[in-house]
């Protein structure tokens, strides 16, 4: 029974990570929360969805990344730059305003009703661990989460552009003096964030469902985790993401009357007992 | 001495006979915008104007926290659509009368936002911005949980019929399209006006000073919580207020009320009409509520909303108030060089 609790909430939160962790990087290295980051999530899922119809699941999740962390370059070209001279709140507000423009596009494309994706054969059916049978796809969303959080953080912690998004997140000013570059790291830090959520959606679509309100709801999910790792922590993210997994997937277990409302009473705790967030962002007051 | 002093009553006596006439302008321009359009509408123009003018009270709390306290909020509909659930509660559920309905509703309303303001003004403006769309959402969700489908409704929401009178007006004038017009228009101006002195009074600069630099202000000896926690309990009164006459006026609330297509909605309107000031937002919403008639029916209301955010941010930054204040400016500029 924990096991299963433990594994579920561990599905759940590598999709969150992949989320959150690239929400924490764009706002680390720009001081902007991509309120759009839901409906490129969205696109990811619909754009597996297309793809895996045509050429199959692994193709999707091969060439989705590809095609958002080209999207990413766009964002980036396009939104992100001209607006650096805006206050972060405004540049915040376009994010939401480009995030309605694209998932309105999407279910014009798409149509209303939720679309289904099959798992590959590999990966579908369960496998038996220590007496308990599992869904191996959830376990294939586990080593994934757990995967590209440990690329994430060696990424970080040994090559230089990982020394140097860490410098510019940690004091953007006195980077910028000692010669890095932010522009670039920030085309490098957006297009992985978009690609991130391709691969996300990607994901999603044989576990949850893709359907027009996938976006809110993940972008929603996502500024919960970003607040409670505190903004701008991406350890902080990481831990949160599982935290709010566990809490939602115990919730619905546990109260599933209220499992709905698990997670904003998990934010309004934490805010209570720690108005910064749990992990040591730089930002809030 | 004494022509100082004759300076000063002159002064005086001018200001107040400016100000007597500011006022009597004022009282037959709230006079006439209330009824001049019942002559010359049809009702489903004034429909349509008084869901404006709901709208522009709701993007008015919106603007106002935007332009005084740098603080974007992302729940307006919370309070609009709660207003209504709270109210077709207090009256079906716990057999309160209309008005005590809607008092009791309204106490529960400050209370939540006193509370939810306690615990969100203190942080920083992105995370305050995620923080209202996060407790938006909570509220909606709310709503749907099967536990309380008893009172409200679930998905279909609630008819609300509304018998006597509220605050001694005739539940039956609300439902009206004409005599609504007045209500809402008359409502409409004066939370306006209370808005522009509140930007003016001292608790406006002090929000402003803080929205300039609030650790400066916390260390020139201010209490910079205090300040941004009335504010933001203050333009919750004004969405209250248009969630009241909202649901008063169409007789039901649904989930959609709450959702979160009203809160980037009213944000849309503040930003089209422009956020310094009290007159932007309200034009913003009739622009919108009249646009949303023009297009909603091709299913573009929001991809519209989301190209109106980009492009009012990006291009028109001070929205069409703004925009033809500055434009007069410079025209008075160009006479006064010929």
């Amino acid at each position: 029974m924990i096991a299963l609790l433990i594994a579920n909430s561990l599905a759940l939160a590598s999709l969150l990570i992949m989320l959150s962790s690239g929400l924490a990087l764009i706002y680390g290295l720009r001081d902007v929360i991509n309120f759009g980051h839901g409906a490129i999530y969205m696109l990811g899922a619909y754009l597996g969805y297309t793809i895996a119809l045509v050429g199959g699941f692994w193709l999707a999740l091969l060439l989705v990344p590809l095609l958002l962390a080209l999207l990413g370059i766009a964002f980036e070209y396009l939104a992100l730059r001209p607006l650096q001279r805006r206050s972060h709140i405004e540049v915040a507000l376009v994010t939401l305003g480009l995030g309605i423009i694209l998932g309105q596009v999407i279910i014009y494309i798409y149509g209303g009703e939720a679309r289904s994706v099959d798992a590959p054969k590999i990966l579908s059916g369960s496998v038996t661990v220590l007496h308990l049978s599992y869904p191996v796809y959830r376990l294939f969303l586990i080593v994934m989460g757990l995967g590209s959080c440990a690329l994430l953080a060696l990424w970080l912690r040994y090559t230089s552009s990982g020394l140097y998004v860490r410098a510019v997140s940690q004091d953007p000013s006195v980077a910028r003096m000692m010669g890095i570059n932010a522009d670039r790291l920030s085309l490098l830090v957006t297009s992985l964030s978009t690609a991130f959520a391709g691969i996300a959606g990607v994901l999603a679509g044989p576990y949850l469902s893709v359907d027009p309100g996938m976006d809110v709801v993940m972008i929603v999910n996502c500024l919960i985790i970003v607040v409670i790792g505190g903004t701008g922590s991406i350890g902080g993210a990481i831990i949160a993401a599982l935290l709010f997994g566990f809490v939602q997937v115990a919730g619905s277990v546990f109260l599933p009357n209220l499992a709905a409302l698990v997670p904003y009473i998990l934010l309004m705790v934490v805010l209570l007992i720690a108005p910064g967030g749990i992990g040591r962002g730089r930002v809030m007051s | 001495m004494t022509d100082d002093l004759r300076a000063s009553t002159t002064a005086t006596f001018g200001s107040l006979s400016q100000r007597s006439l500011a006022i009597a302008v004022g009282l037959i321009g709230l006079c006439a915008g209330a009824i001049v359009p019942t002559y010359l509408a049809s009702d489903f123009v004034l429909r349509l104007g008084s869901e404006g003018l709901l709208l522009g009270l709701l993007a008015l709390s919106v603007a106002f926290l935007m332009n005084q306290a740098g603080l974007v909020a992302l729940g307006a509909a919370s309070i609009y659509g709660g207003a209504g659930y709270l109210f077709a509660i207090g009256m079906s559920d716990w057999g309160l009368s209309p008005t005590a309905a809607l008092c009791v509703a309204f106490l529960i309303l400050l209370v939540y936002a006193a509370m939810l303001g306690a615990l969100i003004v203190r942080t920083n403006p992105l995370a305050f911005m995620m923080l209202t769309l996060a407790a938006g959402e909570m509220i909606s969700h709310a709503v749907l949980l099967e536990g309380l489908r008893d009172y409200t409704g679930g998905a279909d929401g609630l008819v609300v019929r509304v018998n006597g009178s509220v605050l001694g007006i005739d539940a039956l004038r609300f439902a009206d399209p004409v005599q609504f017009w007045c209500i809402a228009w008359i409502v409409t101006v004066l939370i306006g006006l209370a808005f522009w002195a509140i930007g003016r009074s001292r608790l406006g600069v002090v929000l402003r000073a803080i929205r300039g630099n609030e650790e400066r202000m916390r260390f020139s000896g201010f209490n910079t919580f205090l300040p941004r926690l009335i504010g933001y309990v203050l333009v919750n009164v004004a969405a209250a207020i248009a969630g009241f006459l909202h649901v008063l006026n169409a007789g039901f609330v649904s989930p959609e009320s709450l959702g979160l297509f009203v809160s980037t909605n009213t944000l849309v309107a503040a930003l089209i009409g422009g956020i310094s000031g009290s007159l932007g937002p309200i034009l913003g919403g009739l622009i919108f509520s009249f646009a949303q008639d023009e297009f909603g029916a091709r299913g573009l209301t929001q991809l519209l909303t989301g190209v109106a955010i980009v492009l009012f941010i990006v291009v028109f930054p001070r929205g069409v108030v703004g925009g033809l204040s500055s434009l007069s400016k410079r025209l008075g500029w160009r006479r006064e060089g010929a």
